[in-house]
């Protein structure tokens, strides 16, 4: 082919690649077309590191060593040590689902009206039956930035513990990396 | 200007430096000491490419604490450039119902050059006893 008309063509694939736009439509969470951002944490991290997290909670025993099953959790403190505004229960929410659907634990309620409710009845009852948790989930987030010239890693590290409330000790933990590297935003991964 | 046949080799190799061959070595113990239990398996097949480049090498089952299943899947890739790809698996109850919860999301993984790898995941619920893992190349 002849260059005066390969070279053209060439340059200009960039532009129509980079001009396509895309109407709205729906998505699915972590599909291909992930939009994926270096500066942040994208929705398909939260998933990823819930369902990972998740997956080797349920694989150990720790939830089993209750002397009541299922067993009591109370979601606890998540810190959170990014440099970005983080609502947690987008990882604990999830991580709660799939507990309380493996019939292995039951959550704390964080309602007020249930947890009125359910003083009520401790002081109309016998106090001594009010049922403390067994376990506290906590964890961590956090952001560590890594730069070579124009690139960025950014690793968002997840990082949960089981404690249990009458010894005192961490019965599980777990720590979850993501990491991202690039120049900028992309769509797809 | 025509583009000579050192041209197109020079592309092919600018190609293949871009796209980032490389392949992995590894080693492990003989004899292996623990037995998987590999179970019977049926595949289809809508990509062949992401079959060579994200081979199934065996799959098996375990069952796992409070009795939630357990199903590990060994993976390869027989290419020699890295293969980025999705996972998911999905579960279903004794009804043959699906059951969807965070453990059945959408997750990256990504295999290097002639790498192998287990990916795994755990029943929702005891009910649990079948399960079907996706596999969806990057491109």
């Amino acid at each position: 082919m002849n260059a005066k008309l390969l070279f053209p063509l060439i340059a200009a694939l960039p532009l129509l690649a980079t001009s396509c736009a895309t109407d709205a439509h729906y998505v699915q969470t972590g599909d291909r077309e992930q939009i994926i951002n270096l500066k942040q944490i994208n929705i398909q991290d939260y998933a990823k590191a819930a369902s990972l997290a998740v997956q080797k909670l349920l694989a150990s025993p720790a939830l089993d060593r209750v002397t009541t099953p299922p067993a009591l959790v109370e979601l606890s403190r998540i810190i959170n040590n990014t440099s970005q505004q983080v609502d947690t229960d987008l990882l604990t929410k999830k991580i709660s689902i799939a507990m309380l659907q493996s019939g292995r634990a039951v959550t704390r309620t964080v309602d007020d009206k249930a947890i009125g409710y359910q003083q009520q009845q401790a002081y109309l009852n016998d106090p001594r039956n009010v049922r403390l948790p067994d376990f506290t989930l906590s964890g961590k987030i956090i952001e560590t930035v890594e730069r070579a010239g124009d690139t960025r890693r950014t690793t968002y590290t997840f990082q949960l513990s089981l404690n249990d409330t009458k010894q005192g000790v961490q019965v599980w933990e777990d720590e979850e990396e993501i990491g991202k590297q690039g120049t900028r935003a992309a769509v797809g991964f | 200007m025509k583009l000579s046949n050192y041209g197109f080799l020079a592309l092919g190799a600018l190609v293949l430096a871009a796209t980032g061959c490389s392949t992995m070595n590894t080693v492990e113990n003989v004899p292996v000491q623990g037995q998987r239990n590999i179970i019977a398996d049926r595949r289809v097949i809508t990509d062949p490419d992401l079959a060579r480049s994200v081979a199934i090498i065996a799959v098996n089952t375990t069952p796992g604490a409070g009795g939630l299943l357990r199903a590990q899947v060994e993976v390869a890739n027989h290419m020699q450039s890295v293969q980025r790809f999705l996972y998911k698996f999905e579960w279903f109850d004794a009804n043959g119902m699906q059951v969807n919860n965070i453990i059945s999301a959408n997750l990256t993984e990504q295999l290097e050059g002639g790498e192998s790898k287990f990916i795994s995941s755990i029943a929702p619920t005891p009910d649990c006893k079948d399960f079907r893992l996706k596999l969806l190349s990057a491109n």
